[in-house]
């Protein structure tokens, strides 16, 4: 597919994807003397449509580049977002980010993976299982990758509750033994 | 009997003692020029004595699953039979102390000691990284040994043909004289296939494959420390004194006192031209090692094992070999 | 040896790596079958920190998650953050130091580079007269910032301190000398036979695996990849570049994707840095450069913003992107992602590895420029037990009694 800006990805994403849609809007920055255009699209969805939305991607440029997923603790849910990079190499400055965000209650901390998608995306996924204590159904290599064994199970860095680890952290400056 | 016994053991121990520092002090050398090559400045001459000094008073730690009786019992190997190489070579003025009892095949079968007793080591060590750095060190040993044994058993087919035992090395007897233009050209070939030999002998880049820092953090040498690393250290700078020595003796066996007349003498004995000798014999294991070892493991970086194996059967290999038939056509046919 | 196998670990510590990280490798004879990186070995936390910090001292956590690659970070958090606080009117002249800043520890870090992978070669000689060139690329990040790593340069909205007339005069003396020097570099890689029979053919990571695996800088530009931030999505002074892909291609060579290819892609990417910061030194426009002097004004601004972005970044090892919420309630970063690009070649080790000889590891591995301490972001492990576990104070308090205590019985009987 040729390159679209950030408007037509929008565009695209609202006109496939219509309501299941949660928010989704457009950043736009300038850069440098010659005040060249920088765009990041941001679309929020319900995680039955997270793979949709991946595809549609897929549609736009195959193989698909994923830059990284980031996750967050939002109190009652964990949200993760896919931060994709679509129309590289096209030409000067046809790259779009493309975030997609999709969030899964604690109580069912369930996803579907998307590596069989975007093969590249096993390594960061392995990391959100670890890191926010979600489950990606269907990854294909669930074991750890950064925590090593001594971190106990049921416990996850990013986690902003009691699942978290900031009861194992040792403040030295607050003295104790 | 006794008496001569003795002389023997004494001269032994004399000869030991002085290849040791020697050998140290030429590693010294060794460090210094290729770092300043390099652009470094370079240890201190005194380093490698003070290395040794230092890892004989470390701990020596025996891995949980090696054999431990070789384990321990192989630096010691490598280090007596790279001794027991310098007391079968002529140093300079002097006759091999062990003169009388052994020839040119058992020192080449003792320079495969050291390599085989590190080999055995590396197995006995009990680590991945040991076994495959014993596989290659095995690997590479089997490759130099035949470019080794025709450089040998060329220069005794040259003395024999002057009626003298060939493969002996008690006399100096210079081979170049023996033979004619033909034979200078495959003497030539013989000794550039010796000088590609000793890298690979001694483990030094571009044949460092055993050690290979950066791929087997020390391969064979990487679970020793302490006495047993120190040993092998020490086997290692005798084995390079002893190597250039072997290059002398085969190739280079001249002193210098010869074209000086009147020189002073001590009690009978002609102890300044013994002195002259002694000092170009260092000169020329300087050269040998600089040009040999120093020189390539600055410009070369480190070769495949593949690469080194092909290198030394085929490549080192033929020239040897011609070197060789040049000589015998050289001798037979009378050129 | 043969249909024999056995695992040969490279790592944790290990004298081709120059960071601590674990590979695994199934070897049979002198091929590796297979191969399973373990990384984390060297993680610290640094984003659990970053998320209790206000985004002033993030930005000099950042820094210090490498200490090659320091300043891109520095450069992803700022962009990031800036963002998301809304701030987007960057003075141009800031945008200008910004490049050359980026630019200059690219050159340092591709210098290094290069001098690693002849040391993995065992060429222990260009790697000293490698890395005696970089001396004058960090001599000068000194003469600008005042350190040799950890610059400092960059903060919300602009730049800590402005590039002097005398610097840029230094500065051009060090590119007019940089670019002879690379020229007998690159002479020195390309013409050494034992370098190109070391790395023609090793390590190939074909263009499929390159995009199927997401890999990013180099190493997928050695396959052909058209894949580069600074050209793509043009950010700062690049914007006002017309930059084109580095690609092996250009010095002759195919795209094969092979460690002399990506090797070629590095040594072409010194000269275009060179070039880059040449063009914004001649073309630098005046004006302040920071968007709020105040340190304090800024704080509160920061305090009070609300939004999410994303910094987007060329490393010298690729694509690096930074991930920053900050919430109106909350005095720190919410939430902070860093991603590294060595984290995006993980997976291409993978494809890398198989089927090479062990001696060729540790070029392959390094072909990535693999920055572990970015990648990883601690843990004690118990040796004597083999079981790992978490040390509080107390079990080092008790470990060190036992040890006094087996030293007394062993000194007096």
């Amino acid at each position: 597919m040729e390159p679209i800006d950030g408007d037509g990805i929008l565009n695209l994403f609202k006109t496939r994807m219509g309501g299941a849609i949660l928010s989704s809007h457009v950043d736009t920055y300038v850069n440098g003397v010659r005040k060249k255009k920088l765009q990041t699209v941001w679309v929020r969805v319900p995680r039955e449509s997270l793979r949709e939305a991946v595809s549609l991607v897929l549609e736009m440029q195959a193989p698909a580049h994923i830059a990284v997923a980031s996750g967050s603790d939002l109190g009652n849910d964990i949200e993760v977002l896919y931060h994709f990079q679509v129309f590289w190499g096209f030409k000067r400055e046809s790259t779009v980010s493309v975030t997609i965000g999709t969030t899964c209650p604690k109580s069912d901390p369930h996803l579907p993976t998307i590596s069989d998608l975007v093969p590249g995306a096993l390594i960061t996924e392995r990391e959100k299982q670890e890191f926010l204590g979600i489950i990606i159904d269907g990854i294909p290599d669930p074991r750890r990758l950064f925590l090593v064994d001594n971190i106990p199970e049921g416990k996850h860095p990013w986690r902003k509750d009691e699942k978290g680890v900031q009861d194992m952290v040792r403040n030295v400056h607050e003295g104790g033994d | 009997m006794i008496q001569a016994i003795a002389v023997k053991l004494i001269l032994s121990a004399i000869v030991a003692i002085a290849s040791i520092y020697v050998g140290l002090g030429l590693k010294g050398v060794d460090r210094k020029l290729a770092a300043r090559m390099q652009g470094r400045i370079g240890p201190p001459l005194r380093q490698p004595f003070w290395d040794v000094s230092k890892l004989f008073q470390k701990e020596n730690i025996v891995p949980y699953h090696a054999v431990d009786w070789v384990f321990n019992l192989m630096p010691l190997v490598a280090f007596t039979s790279a001794i027991v190489i310098m007391l079968y070579m002529p140093i300079g003025p002097l006759k091999p102390v062990l003169g009388g009892f052994g020839d040119l095949i058992l020192v080449v079968y003792l320079f495969a000691f050291p390599s085989l007793a590190m080999a055995i080591g590396g197995f006995s060590s009990g680590s991945p990284i040991g076994a495959i750095g014993a596989q290659r060190e095995m690997v590479v040993m089997m490759s130099y040994e035949l470019p080794l044994a025709i450089v040998v058993f060329s220069r005794a087919m040259i003395l024999s043909s002057g009626g003298i035992e060939g493969l002996t090395l008690k006399l100096a007897i210079d081979p170049w004289s023996m033979v004619g233009m033909l034979g200078i050209i495959g003497l030539c070939l013989l000794l550039a296939s010796l000088l590609m030999v000793i890298p690979g002998e001694l483990a030094k880049i571009p044949f460092d494959q055993p050690e290979a820092e950066t791929e087997l953090a020390g391969g064979v040498l990487a679970e020793y420390s302490g006495r047993n690393m120190g040993m092998f250290y020490l086997a290692d700078a005798v084995k390079s004194l002893a190597i250039a020595s072997l290059v002398i003796a085969l190739f280079f066996p001249w002193g210098i006192s010869s074209y000086f007349s009147g020189l002073p003498e001590l009690g009978g004995y002609a102890v300044t031209a013994w002195a002259l000798d002694g000092a170009f014999f260092l000169l020329k294991v300087f050269l040998i090692l600089l040009v040999s070892v120093t020189v390539v493991r600055v410009v070369m970086p480190r070769v495949k094992i593949d690469r080194a194996s092909s290198f030394y059967m085929f490549t080192t290999g033929a020239i040897a070999a011609i070197g060789m038939l040049l000589i015998y056509i050289c001798i037979n046919g009378g050129f | 040896m043969a249909g024999k196998s056995y695992t040969l670990p490279i790592g944790p510590v290990h004298p081709a790596l120059k960071e601590p990280t674990m590979f695994k490798l199934t070897v049979e004879g002198e091929i590796v079958t297979a191969v399973d990186v373990q990384p984390g070995i060297n993680h610290r936390g640094i984003e659990f920190i970053g998320m209790r910090r206000n985004p002033l001292q993030v930005l000099h956590l950042a820094e210090r998650i490498c200490g090659i690659c320091s300043i891109v970070h520095q450069y992803s958090f700022a962009l990031a953050s800036e963002k998301a606080a809304g701030i987007t009117e960057i003075p141009e002249r800031a945008q200008y130091i910004r490049t050359i800043m980026a630019e200059l520890e690219r050159v340092h870090s591709h210098l290094l580079w290069a001098g690693v992978a002849a040391h993995e070669l065992g060429f222990d000689t260009l790697l000293h007269w490698t890395w005696q060139l970089r001396e004058w690329v960090q001599d000068v990040l000194e003469i600008i910032s005042g350190n040799r790593v950890n610059y400092a340069m960059y903060i919300q909205g602009g730049v800590r301190r402005d590039i002097s007339p005398e610097v840029i005069q230094k500065l051009k003396v060090m590119i007019a000398d940089y670019r002879a020097g690379i020229d007998q570099l690159c002479k020195a890689f390309t013409d050494d036979r034992v370098f190109r029979h070391r790395t023609m053919g090793v390590g190939v990571l074909t263009y499929k695996d390159a995009v199927e695996t997401c890999a990013v800088g180099p190493t997928t530009r050695g396959s052909g990849v058209h894949k580069d931030v600074r050209i793509d999505q043009p950010f700062g002074g690049y914007a006002d570049l017309d930059l084109d892909y580095c690609l092996p291609e250009k010095m002759g060579y195919e795209n094969n994707g092979d460690t002399y290819a990506k090797t070629l892609v590095r040594l072409q990417e010194v000269v275009q840095s060179l070039d880059i910061i040449e063009f914004c030194l001649d073309n630098m426009p005046p004006g302040p450069i920071r968007w709020e002097s105040n340190m304090t004004k800024l704080l509160q601004h920061m305090k009070k913003a609300e939004g999410e972005a994303l910094g987007l970044n060329e490393a010298p090892r690729g694509e690096m992107i930074h991930y920053v919420k900050l919430n109106a309630g909350d005095e720190n970063v919410s939430i902070w992602k860093v991603r590294a690009s060595t984290y995006n070649n993980i997976l291409a080790w993978t494809k890398m590895l198989p089927g090479c000889q062990i001696a060729d590891v540790s070029i392959i591995a390094a072909a990535v420029d693999p920055c572990i301490g970015c990648m990883d972001r601690v843990t004690v492990v118990d040796q004597d037990t083999g079981k790992e576990k978490l040390f509080s104070n107390e079990d080092f308090y008790r470990a060190s009694i036992r040890k006094t205590r087996a030293y007394q019985r062993k000194v007096s009987p």
